[in-house]
């Protein structure tokens, strides 16, 4: 009972901030516009209904430039996660069984990250890759021509991996960190190479680690703002830049909600890999 | 400039004449804090200095804030309460919509002869236009000698020499979006423009199709083949490094980077004929004031020659009189600019006009790389 009791502010927060909108947005995307509020009811395009109809996310999907924009965030996540992993498993490794001063230098160096804000390092990366950045200026030294990435979708994927580089390296060491060297030794013993060690006793032992990074990381690319908006070409666009300007700019509210359902959606997948990839992990701990 | 003295001369004696034990006027103004400046730190305490009888009490929001103080007096009013606000600054249109202003005449605040007539119509007397800015063609005249003049020149240029031209995204900032704007004009019914400024009707959108069309072609003759600049400040670096050699720019924003050097002397700045849209900030006087005749005095001063070098010298924005009334210095400053400009769609129409141009000038693949 007093535990229910402790855990009951947090449940009605979560209630009441969460859960309950969530459930007004999608509604509203359904079509039932609540009158009584403003915001949501002097929109411009409104569909209203008196039931349930899918007409806002049909005419949605049916928009050229929506179809665009969905290409560009899959294409962006997929891209992230699968180059954030090779390069966090990279770092992982490194600090795990490298020796001396480097790899502790290194260890430091990779939370660097975590402690920039995302807008202050988007603007870094603006400065030195940019047009007529530092880089190009230092290249235009030698003569060699540079075009840049940012602005363009390439631009996205360099500044969310930058982004995600601590969670993901601190994620995948712990989990190298737990197996033991027992493993390892026994099997340098018996004549294998590291690659094979890295194929067939890391890899597997660390899948479960290496699948959270997976998951946070494409919900977090999947739904980020910041980084698209400052790295990212004028079009097309992230969905979380296009819910902010068809919300502002469009003044077309229900179609943000729309997309934000849409995005709630793809997310709430990738969150079902995730529980079933830690309830796996806690009961084979059991 | 003398019979502009004299006229000056006449207007303090009556505004003075009317007063007599001393005033407070509560002026509620909202703006960003370049205009709290220009208020708080030169223009009211000038008026001050000269005349003694008349405080002003400054009275600053945000921007954001400002729609509040129009419900505030309307809601004074509703109760038969005094509101409290003498003069307001910011949404004097809703304000003079919702009949809580004093119409302006020229008995009232003589100078009002010296304003731009079309100017004072917009807001239907309501409020005084005491200062401007508009939209801009600003151009490198260095690599240009003949600028366009014209829309239809301006599009021929851009098509002519590829990656010489961008403007930003018409949500991004007003530079950009008067340009979309004044394309967009190309297709539009005279009869229905006004409707266009003021009202709202979808289905009159159809009337943008040449414009939407022009600017999907000339999208990648733009810099490096489709880039849109970031915002309005964006366009003016892109000028001042030679990425670009022409773009549309606000005339105050471009006139202050040129007097900072941010932008080099040889960016030189004209009007279109017709020209991009601009807009004034307007002064206006509560119905419910009980010192109206302070408040002209006020008005009537800020349309001095005095109080508008102020707003010339620090803000870099048009008089809110006629330039031909202002001192030869002045006049050569904005001689090629200040003529009259166009104005902005209506809101909604606005936000239409956004989502078109993302969904068919700029939502359709643009060569990458």
């Amino acid at each position: 009972m007093v535990g229910f009791l402790l855990a009951l502010p947090p449940m009605v927060v979560l209630f009441f901030l969460i859960l309950l909108p969530a459930f007004e947005a999608v509604k509203f995307s359904l079509g039932l516009v609540p009158e009584d509020n403003v915001a949501y009811a002097s929109g411009l395009n409104v569909i209203r209904s008196n039931g349930p109809t899918l007409e806002v996310f049909e005419k949605l999907f049916a928009s050229p430039f929506f179809q665009q924009n969905v290409r560009l965030t899959f294409f962006v996540s997929i891209v992230s996660v699968l180059i954030l992993l090779v390069v966090a498993y990279v770092l992982a490794l490194y600090a795990r069984f490298g020796k001396g001063r480097l790899p502790s230098i290194i260890r430091t160096l990779y939370l660097v990250p975590m402690f920039i804000p995302t807008i202050i390092a988007s603007y870094a990366l603006i400065v030195f890759f940019g047009d007529n950045g530092l880089l190009e200026a230092l290249l235009s030294r030698f003569g060699v021509p540079y075009q840049t990435i940012i602005r363009q979708d390439w631009g996205i994927i360099m500044g969310q991996v930058w982004a995600s580089i601590p969670f993901a390296v601190l994620m995948l060491s712990s989990g190298l960190d737990a197996i033991s060297d027992d493993h390892i030794e026994a099997a340098k013993d018996c004549g294998a190479s590291f690659a094979t060690i890295l194929w067939r006793i890391l890899i597997p032992l660390n899948i479960v680690p290496a699948l959270i990074v997976a998951t946070f990381t494409f919900i977090g690319v999947f739904g980020s703002f910041t980084v698209p908006y400052m790295l990212g070409p004028t079009v097309p666009q992230m969905l979380g830049v296009s819910m902010q300007v068809n919300f502002t700019a469009f003044r077309q509210p229900q179609t943000a909600v729309a997309i934000a359902v849409f995005s709630f959606a793809v997310c709430a997948v990738a969150g079902y890999i995730y529980v079933v990839a830690t309830t796996r992990q806690n009961r084979s701990q059991q | 400039m003398k019979r502009y003295l004299i006229l000056g001369g006449l207007g303090l004696l009556l505004g003075a004449g009317a007063q007599n034990a001393p005033v407070t006027l509560n002026f509620y103004s909202s703006g960003d804090v370049n205009v709290r400046d220009l208020w708080e730190k030169s223009l009211i305490p000038m008026f001050e200095r000269q005349n003694p009888n008349i405080k002003i009490n400054l009275v600053f929001s945000a921007s954001s804030a400002a729609g509040a103080t129009v419900d505030r007096m309307a809601a004074a009013v509703k109760a038969n309460r005094p509101s409290g606000v003498d003069l307001l600054e910011g949404p004097v249109l809703d304000a003079a919509d919702a009949g809580l202003l004093e119409k302006l005449d020229v008995r009232k605040v003589p100078r009002l002869f010296l304003v731009e007539t079309n100017a004072l119509e917009r807001l239907k007397y309501f409020g005084l236009p005491y200062r401007g800015s508009s939209v801009v063609l600003a151009y490198d005249s260095n690599k240009v000698k003949n600028p366009p003049r014209t829309l239809e020149a301006l599009i021929a240029w851009i098509e002519a020499n590829p990656g010489q031209f961008t403007y930003n995204a018409p949500d991004a900032g007003g530079s950009g979006r008067a340009f979309v704007t004044r394309v967009l004009r190309i297709g539009i019914n005279p009869q229905d423009s006004t409707l266009f400024e003021t009202g709202y009707d979808p289905a009159k959108q159809n009337q943008w199709d040449r414009g939407l069309e022009i600017l999907k072609r000339i999208g990648p003759k733009l810099y490096q083949g489709g880039q849109y600049s970031r915002n309005n400040a964006e366009t003016l670096q892109f000028l001042a490094r030679g990425a670009i050699t022409m773009g549309p720019v606000w005339s105050d924003q471009a006139l202050s980077n040129l007097k900072q050097g941010l932008l080099p002397q040889h960016i030189k700045l004209i009007q279109l004929t017709p020209p991009f849209y601009g807009g004034s900030a307007y002064v206006g006087v509560s119905k419910d004031s009980s010192n109206k005749a302070a408040g002209y005095t006020f008005l009537n001063w800020l349309m001095g020659s005095e109080a508008q070098s102020v707003v010339t010298e620090q803000m870099n924005g048009y008089p809110g009189i006629k330039l031909i009334n202002m001192p030869a210095d002045v006049r050569q400053k904005f001689g090629s600019i200040a003529k009259s400009y166009s104005f902005e769609f209506s809101s909604k129409f606005g936000s239409d006009m956004v989502r078109l141009w993302y969904e068919k000038v700029a939502g359709t693949p643009q060569p990458q790389r």
